[in-house]
């Protein structure tokens, strides 16, 4: 169970963005947490895939992708805000996500 | 109900250029794509020649696929992809304005080219990469096509079967457009040694511009090519419906396999030669109307010399008066996309008049006696021409194209 700072915060979403900007071809400041991922700036679902092993890396989570798959399930990422707070939830959980939904 | 079946749209990407005026200046003008290989360091193989797609191709492309795509696609698929954009923009079809359900892509790919040479391969694009039907999808995807979707891998032969199922498609009602064509590249190391070890190769490597020469008394084998091409096939009603320029009719076809050999064509070319004569047979034509024959003319010994014999018996005494040209003497064999890129080529010259030559002819066979086209390009009125595609496996195909009236 990691302690999310609003340092980590800030860090999470700056990479989110800067991610999508570069993915789709778009400004980084015409995103914002309410863009919705497929509809609005031509992303894809492997993106949401490539994110996490992103943040896997980057603080040596432990966490499976059946979880976060289970987890995906019942909460649904549509916007790029959905997205990173999603993204913080796993890494404050990592395998104890699906815990934390109960 | 039988549609006729009009070509609306094309394009090519060859080592002659990345779009079709390009290309057809370079072919009739008798140039060879052909040069040392640089997609790897070829210096310790046999053979070290290729006709790669110009390095130039990557910037070029990036005004057709958006970087995300991009990472998911190989370089071959790019070309694909490019090609098929291109295509669609010369045809001037608008897909909003058709039923998208009659709208299909079938595609003749052998494989994507996610070799060694391929850069930039990850864990996750591999599998996408990889996918020979990803060719198809793409293409189906941009445009939003829900037809039947497909690629179909039939070796030297799999863009003639594509234009043939196409076809089909649309002559029994089924589609009103469909985007056929292919694209293959098969240089790198391990095809090449591979090849090599069937001495199916050249191992003419200096220099590279004369290495392919088909129905030369001195040829050696093929020189691999790579590229794309891409044909819009649509039915004549919603060609006129649209008005819509119309490039040629395809008249007919002819799949068929020889059941003989994995790699070598029958005998005497008796498979070839049942091909052709199927071809005209479906097309309604007589074989007097045929003006052209776009060779498989590979340049390896047998292939020459049984397609030779094979256009002799189905012709006759007629077979030295028709004209037979190789584009591979200028880029290479194409593989998956020969099919395709030798379709439009022979559509260019019922179109333009004009028939390209079959370069490096410098020492003929005395064995090959028809009329080659020999290094230098010809002005002839084309009222039909027929374009042979001949794979490995056994796999051959005859397409039929005729001029369309003005």
């Amino acid at each position: 169970m990691a302690h999310i700072t609003e340092a980590t915060k800030k860090e999470v979403k700056d990479i989110v963005y800067q991610f999508f900007a570069d993915e789709c071809e778009v400004n980084v400041a015409t995103l914002n947490d309410s863009t919705n991922i497929i509809r609005d700036i031509d992303g894809d679902s492997l993106m949401f895939l490539e994110l996490i092993e992103v943040f896997k890396k980057k603080y040596n989570l432990d966490i499976e992708l059946k979880t976060i798959g289970k987890y995906a399930v019942k909460h649904p990422v549509e916007t790029i805000g959905q997205l990173i707070d999603m993204q913080m939830l796993i890494i404050e959980n990592e395998n104890k996500l699906l815990e934390f939904d109960k | 109900m039988q549609e006729k079946v009009v070509v609306t749209g094309m394009n090519i990407i060859s080592s002659l250029g990345f779009d079709l005026q390009t290309n057809w200046k370079n072919l009739v003008e008798g140039k060879s794509g052909v040069r040392y290989i640089t997609l790897f360091d070829a210096s310790a193989n046999t053979t070290r020649i290729a006709a790669e797609v110009p390095a130039e191709f990557e910037e070029y492309s990036r005004q057709f696929v958006k970087k995300r795509a991009a990472s998911q696609m190989t370089r071959v698929t790019r070309m694909c992809y490019t090609c098929a954009k291109v295509a669609v923009e010369h045809s001037g079809i608008n897909f909003d304005t058709l039923n998208r359900e009659r709208c299909s892509v079938i595609l003749g790919v052998v494989n994507t080219g996610n070799s060694s040479t391929e850069k930039d391969t990850t864990f996750q694009n591999t599998i996408f990469k990889g996918m020979t039907n990803s060719m198809s999808a793409w293409i189906s995807l941009e445009y939003q096509l829900q037809g039947p979707n497909f690629v179909v891998n039939t070796a030297c032969a799999s863009s003639a079967y594509a234009i043939g199922l196409g076809y089909d498609l649309i002559h029994s009602g089924r589609a009103d457009a469909v985007i056929v064509g292919g694209a293959d590249s098969i240089i790198n190391r391990e095809e090449i040694e591979g090849f090599n070890s069937l001495y199916a190769l050249s191992v003419n490597n200096d220099p590279p511009e004369k290495a392919s020469r088909p129905f030369s008394k001195d040829r050696d084998g093929f020189v691999i090519g790579e590229g794309a091409g891409v044909l819009i096939l649509e039915s004549e009603s919603s060609a006129k419906a649209r008005n819509a320029e119309i490039y040629a009719e395809v008249a007919g076809y002819a799949l068929t396999s020889e059941a003989y050999s994995i790699m070598a064509p029958m005998k005497d070319g008796q498979g070839m030669a049942i091909t052709i004569e199927r071809a005209i047979q479906n097309a309604g034509i007589s074989k007097d109307e045929v003006d052209y024959i776009n060779a498989h003319g590979t340049s390896t010994e047998l292939n020459d010399r049984y397609e030779t014999m094979a256009i002799k018996k189905v012709f006759g005494e007629r077979a030295g008066k028709i004209p037979v040209s190789s584009s591979k003497s200028m880029i290479g064999h194409t593989i998956g996309a020969a099919g395709a890129i030798e379709g439009i080529i022979t559509i260019l010259s019922i179109r333009n008049s004009i028939l390209t030559p079959t370069i490096n002819l410098d020492h003929p066979d005395p064995d090959l006696d028809l009329d080659y086209v020999p290094n230098h390009f010809r002005n002839k009125e084309i009222r039909v021409a027929l374009s042979n595609s001949f794979g490995f496996g056994g796999h051959n195909a005859t397409l039929v194209f005729r001029k369309y009236p003005s």
